[in-house]
């Protein structure tokens, strides 16, 4: 099992207002899934994955990411696991604007302490799955929306992650190119990639293998295919 | 490879905002330029001191006439006279070379060129004393000082004033107030000492000067020249001895001359050189600070306008040590530039100003390492609150920051 979570919490003080985003999410996830947490906004689904990404402690619960306990991790300790096991694609692609394609996608290596040398041939190699080989010295301003967000997911895949997360990841996109990007997790799923997405559009979850519906910080239903 | 990502994001961020950073980094290039000049500025001048103390040989004492006071009042002004260095010179107890003159301004004419000239009545003992060498011709001898020979020497820059050359006027007459004088010789350059410039100077032996220039036996000061390793005390013990006795003052009264010892005299203007140099210096160094104030500010800018980046960085896996260090290198970075800039300003002023004045120009090494390290060290200090907050951003929150 690769998630593991029990009755997990997450509470903000806004003002003088207490919110409950997440009431008790109890779910886990096998190797090679392909996930689409659906909801609307406000449902607590961001929240939820802020906490499963590591981005963000519960503040009750229990969470397991490989069998590790982790949500009692200092900041330091979540960022090695970010940089270890999790990828992630953002709707807005966060791509560095001043790097080229390559430099974008060496960047989680750099921080992993990867040497310069491998880290150029296994950041290759990620643009290579992504068809992106040719563009490699572009900067994202010379890339088109679709070729961006394939950056950023070799960018994720770079580092060969336990789960791949994807916020939206066709939001910025049109339909042509967000089928391509569809298409593609399709096939890295297809190759044992865990996949988890977040989404609100129902024909983007659709394509997913088992749907999370989030409402009000508890887990409305959870089909599989 | 992370320290390299991070130099270089700091050089494509200080470059992508150009003008920005140079604004900021204004203050430390200024702050820097100036400590650099006047550190400069400082060194030049005591180069030029020491240079100067050099000429005078090895060691020199000065003795000057000076008033007598009688109970607290000034009663009149006892001269040094020639007399008073013949007794000096008879003295062989002390290794010492007694070199008295005089000097004045006088209107110097040769062919149809006039210059007003500073002439000195010296023995030939003086020129090794001051360490003068002669360029061209010969110095003149005890024989013609003793003979009162109208023969002169020309300083370095003579010749030229008087529209001629060494090699033409050589030889020739020149006129001092009507009356003919040889010129047997022409001094090398000697180089200001700062307070005067022996190559303007002219140089008649000095019974010729008493006699038939000045018409007194009033010397104007006299230089005893000692060896370096001479006990400065007894030597100064026996000129007052002796002085003391030729002049008559009695058990109690006070000298009518005074004793200048050059090289105690350079320790304090070299100290007094220090502690203005370090004064104006440290004044200089506030606006390095200040700088680094303005630093801290931009780069606070920098961590709000690049929050989403540092979302990103982290949710990648960059540990808050990893961010921190980045904008503490952005900031360090930012430091430095502007002191190599400012030391590049502050060297050339210095340069300017030296070959303006004729100095020699001197940059101390270590005040220009110096100053870069305090550079890098303002950078580190303001730099550490604005690299914290950014180290302590929320990766969840920023990666959504508008």
């Amino acid at each position: 099992m690769i998630i593991k979570t029990e009755a997990l919490t997450k509470h903000y003080q806004v003002g003088s207002e207490k919110v409950e985003a997440l009431k008790g999410i109890t779910f886990s996830v096998e190797r090679g899934e392909f996930i689409s947490i659906m909801g609307p906004s406000g449902s607590g689904k961001t929240t939820l994955m802020n906490i499963i990404g590591c981005l963000d402690t519960p503040t009750n619960g229990t969470y397991f990411l490989n069998n590790k306990p982790v949500s009692e991790l200092t900041d330091d300790e979540l960022a090695h696991i970010r940089n270890d096991e999790i990828g992630f694609v953002f709707q807005s692609f966060h791509l560095l604007a001043r790097n080229s394609a390559l430099e974008n996608v060496m960047l989680p290596l750099k921080y992993a302490g990867e040497n310069k040398k491998n880290a150029i041939i296994r950041s290759n190699e990620a643009l290579d799955k992504v068809g992106l080989s040719d563009r490699s010295s572009h900067s994202p301003s010379e890339l088109s929306g679709g070729q961006q967000q394939r950056v950023a997911i070799a960018r994720a895949l770079v580092n060969k992650p336990s789960i791949l997360f994807a916020d939206e990841p066709t939001g910025n996109l049109d339909s042509k190119t967000g089928e391509d990007v569809m298409n593609l997790f399709k096939e890295l799923n297809d190759n044992g990639q865990t996949i988890i997405l977040i989404t609100h559009e129902d024909s983007i979850a659709q394509q997913s293998k088992r749907i999370i519906t989030i409402m009000d910080g508890l887990i409305k239903s959870d089909i599989k295919e | 490879m992370l320290v390299e990502e991070s130099i270089r994001s700091a050089i494509s961020s200080i470059k992508t905002n150009g003008v920005r950073s140079f604004l900021t980094a204004l203050a430390i290039i200024i702050g820097t330029a100036a400590v650099i000049s006047v550190i400069g500025i400082g060194s030049s001048a005591e180069k030029a001191l020491e240079a100067s103390i050099d000429d005078l040989g090895p060691r020199t004492l000065s003795i000057f006439p000076s008033q007598r006071k009688r109970g607290g009042i000034a009663s009149g002004f006892n001269p040094l006279v020639i007399k008073d260095a013949e007794a000096l010179a008879k003295n062989n107890e002390h290794n010492w070379l007694i070199a008295p003159a005089m000097s004045g301004n006088r209107q110097i004419k040769y062919k149809n060129s006039n210059m007003n000239g500073e002439i000195n009545g010296y023995l030939p003992v003086n020129f090794e004393v001051r360490g003068f060498d002669i360029g061209s011709g010969r110095l003149f001898t005890e024989k013609e000082n003793l003979g009162r020979k109208r023969v002169i020497i020309l300083g370095s820059k003579v010749p030229g004033e008087l529209k001629t050359s060494a090699r033409e006027i050589l030889n020739k007459d020149i006129l001092i107030a009507g009356t003919s004088y040889t010129v047997i010789g022409v001094l090398k350059e000697e180089g200001s000492t700062g307070w005067q410039n022996p190559d303007d100077d002219l140089y008649v032996p000095l019974l010729t000067a008493a006699q038939r220039i000045f018409g007194t036996d009033r010397l104007g000061w006299i230089n005893v020249g000692i060896s370096n390793d001479t006990n400065v005390d007894y030597v100064m013990m026996t000129i007052e001895q002796i002085l003391r006795q030729k002049h008559d003052i009695g058990p109690g009264g006070e000298n009518d001359f005074r004793i200048n010892d050059w090289s105690q005299f350079s320790d304090l203007r070299r100290q007094a050189t220090g502690i203005f140099t370090a004064l104006i210096a440290g004044i200089a160094g506030i606006s390095l600070i200040v700088g680094g104030i303005g630093v801290m500010n931009i780069m606070l800018v920098s961590v709000t306008e690049r929050t989403r980046e540092i979302g990103l960085r982290k949710a990648l896996g960059a540990t808050q040590k990893s961010i921190m260090m980045q904008f503490i290198i952005e900031a360090v970075l930012l430091c430095i530039l502007g002191g190599l800039l400012g030391i590049f300003i502050g060297v050339s002023l210095l340069y300017l100003f030296t070959s303006l004045n004729d100095w020699i120009f001197y940059m101390p090494l270590s005040a220009v390492f110096g100053s870069i390290t305090f550079c890098a060290l303002v950078g580190l200090f303001f730099g550490i609150w604005p690299a914290k907050r950014a180290a302590k951003l929320d990766p969840a929150v920023s990666l959504r920051y508008e």
